[in-house]
């Protein structure tokens, strides 16, 4: 499934980070149930703990951050939607660069497991876009966590090709050289998705994993 | 914030040892003695117990509660989706028959989003920029200030949205369906017509038709906005039709409607596009000067009986170095008794690293009686920030009119040097 886009959206303030550009379309199609939808508008500066936050968003990625798409100033915006009073699902869009331009990833979520529902992109310039688009392969992301991702870091060093590593297992799509860029970038941008969520809906609850993936590759004792 | 449902506590790590673990206490000196233990850990049953183990057995996730909101109401005010932003922008220009130009400016923008305990419900927007200005040039983003000289605080942006505001009187079912569907707007905004609605012109030196159309581009109005169905977006207003002042001096005012392509077709096909139309009676006296006949029929007060249809397009194609757009907008209709005809084709690159771009564009707008305004224009830009989202941009512009045909004055060369940064 792709939902719409537009870099600039209907509301002209140029302050809102990677959001969806039609969100009642497109939050309706990812939930039909749904009644409503409410916008949380979420930016390091402005949160408790941001500095602190931002400086470990970097650990937790993985590599360094991009200087035009991951600032401390970026904002975000995550869509809680609703089934009368109740919360079904969760929505967050993220902006990662590829070879052919920004590739837009949302991921919706469970409200409670925090684990992933739905994966698609809002916008995709890319020569293996066909391919990142096709169902088969987003749909091997449904289920996961973002301690399936921490997982990854332990068991792509110490044990390649474990049984338990969820991530690892992703069959990687069909694309030649030029498209592999755009691949990275995309599963980078699910893991960053992941991070942020974690942060701003989840109270950092994939934290133990992180920390215990980080000791044990690092070969530490800590248990 | 949502509340995080409490979880078990993190329960004590495993006993057994880590596969890493278990590497290390098999490290011994000498080849063939770590070699051949090797094979007798990979073939023995312990081996494969040990690898079967997850490390991660036992950990638990997170029981922290979720960051709760900022204590005071005030705190919560500004905290709690409201987003604000600043803006600085030195532009200079020059041209062959006008002296150097300069427009200093310092603004703001600011959002915020109201919502009940299930939905957003509402966001206000306000752009102001207080403006310094001396030896007005007709650069193509400040038409308007042939008439500020000086000091002056601008505002652009003044609007409120309701959105699905016919809630409180649909079934839970019937709110479902028509999610999304009936938005109110109100306040000052872009003109519904052409793709300015779509697109944030407030930094760019670059323009679309609105402006050169009308005699502005944004106006007080009140209307429905939404999406009709999977395909199609909607925009009707009624607009006061006076341009920067809400005030009313007799004219009617203009209805605007607006249908254009849901944004999945801008997503999976780089194409934007819509059709518009616009009647009613606007205050224009830029209009009234360029022809007695269009004066002779407003008044003093400069009221022009209007009437336009338009078709708008903008193509996005990624290329191997970076992204080609190209962009366009049909007008035609009548200033009273005129018919007018406005075109609009835009031609813009941005190198895949978003740091430097290039542009041209063409526009004409043909008035029956007075005649011609067409122009050539070039710009390049380099961006020292340039985030897709326009949350931050930061660049220097150089950009060169060449005024081709003129209905009124001479035609002319106008450089403008432009330096924006908005965070």
């Amino acid at each position: 499934m792709t939902v719409a886009l537009l870099a600039i959206p209907r509301e002209a303030f140029a302050a809102i980070g990677c959001t969806l550009s039609n969100p009642a379309q497109d939050l309706k199609y990812l939930f039909p149930e749904m009644t409503s939808y409410k916008e949380d508008l979420k930016e390091f500066p402005r949160l408790n703990d941001g500095a602190e936050l931002f400086k470990s968003l970097k650990a937790r990625l993985g590599s360094d951050l991009d200087p035009i798409y991951e600032t401390y100033e970026t904002p975000y915006t995550v869509y809680g939607i609703y089934k009368g009073k109740t919360k079904i699902g969760v929505v967050h869009g993220v902006n990662v660069s590829g070879k052919g331009g920004v590739i837009q990833v949302f991921l919706s979520t469970d409200p409670n497991t925090a684990a992933i529902k739905k994966f698609f992109f809002q916008r995709l310039e890319s020569p293996a876009s066909t391919a990142l688009r096709d169902k088969a392969f987003r749909s091997q992301f449904e289920g996961l966590t973002l301690a399936d991702f921490y997982k990854h870091d332990y068991y792509a060093v110490a044990e390649p090709g474990a049984a338990a590593d969820k991530v690892g297992k992703l069959a990687v799509p069909k694309i030649d050289a030029a498209g592999k860029p755009d691949y990275d970038a995309t599963i980078r941008g699910i893991r960053k998705n992941l991070i942020l969520l974690d942060f701003f809906v989840y109270g950092k609850r994939f934290e133990p994993f992180f920390e215990k993936a980080q000791t044990v590759k690092a070969g530490g004792t800590k248990q | 914030m949502p509340a995080v449902p409490r979880r078990s506590p993190a329960s004590a790590s495993p006993a057994v040892p880590t596969p890493s673990q278990f590497r290390r206490t098999t490290e011994v000196p000498g080849g063939t003695v770590i070699l051949g233990l090797t094979l007798l850990l990979l073939c023995s049953p312990a081996r494969a117990a040990i690898s079967a183990t997850d490390p991660f057995a036992g950990v638990a996730e997170s029981t922290a509660a979720v960051e709760p909101p900022a204590g005071t109401w005030a705190k919560r005010f500004f905290n709690d989706n409201f987003g604000f932003r600043k803006e600085l922008m030195s532009e200079f220009a020059t041209s062959a028959h006008a002296p150097a130009y300069s427009r200093q400016s310092a603004g703001f923008e600011t959002l915020k989003k109201f919502s009940s305990e299930t939905a957003t419900i509402a966001a206000v927007d306000f752009q102001g920029r207080l403006v310094r200005r001396d030896r007005f040039v007709p650069v193509l983003n400040d038409q308007e200030g042939m008439s500020r000289p000086g000091w002056w605080f601008e505002y652009h942006n003044a609007y409120l949205d309701l959105y699905n505001v016919l809630d409180p009187v649909l079934s839970e079912k019937r709110q479902a369906d028509n999610i999304g569907r009936f938005n109110l707007r109100a306040g000052r905004f872009y003109v519904p017509f052409g793709l300015n609605l779509q697109t944030d012109t407030h930094g760019t030196i670059l323009q679309l038709s609105n402006e050169r159309n009308f005699g502005f581009e944004r106006d007080w109005y009140s209307g429905l906005w939404g999406s009709i169905n999977e395909n199609l977006n909607y925009d009707a207003y009624y607009l006061a039709g006076s341009g920067y002042d809400l005030k009313w001096k007799g004219q009617s005012g203009l209805g605007a409607a607006r249908l254009s392509l849901a944004n999945k077709y801008s997503s999976e096909y780089g194409l934007e596009g819509g059709l518009s139309v616009l009647g009613g009676q606007r205050l224009s006296p830029e209009a009234a000067q360029r022809d007695p006949l269009v004066a002779a029929r407003g008044g003093t007060s400069s009221v022009v009986d209007t009437q336009r249809v338009g078709l708008d397009g903008r193509y996005r194609q990624t290329i191997p170095t970076g992204l080609l757009t190209w962009t366009s907008e049909l007008s035609g209709g009548q200033d009273r008794p005129d018919a007018v005809f406005a075109q609009l084709y835009q031609a813009e690159y941005l190198h895949s690293s978003r740091r430097w771009g290039l542009s041209a564009q063409y526009r004409r707008f043909w008035q029956d009686g007075p005649g011609v305004d067409d122009s050539i224009i070039g710009e390049a830009t380099w961006y020292f920030r340039n985030d897709v989202g326009n949350s931050s941009l930061h660049w220097i512009k150089v950009n060169v009119e060449r005024k081709l045909e003129q209905i009124q004055g001479r035609t002319d060369t106008i450089v403008a040097f432009q330096y924006y940064r908005y965070w």
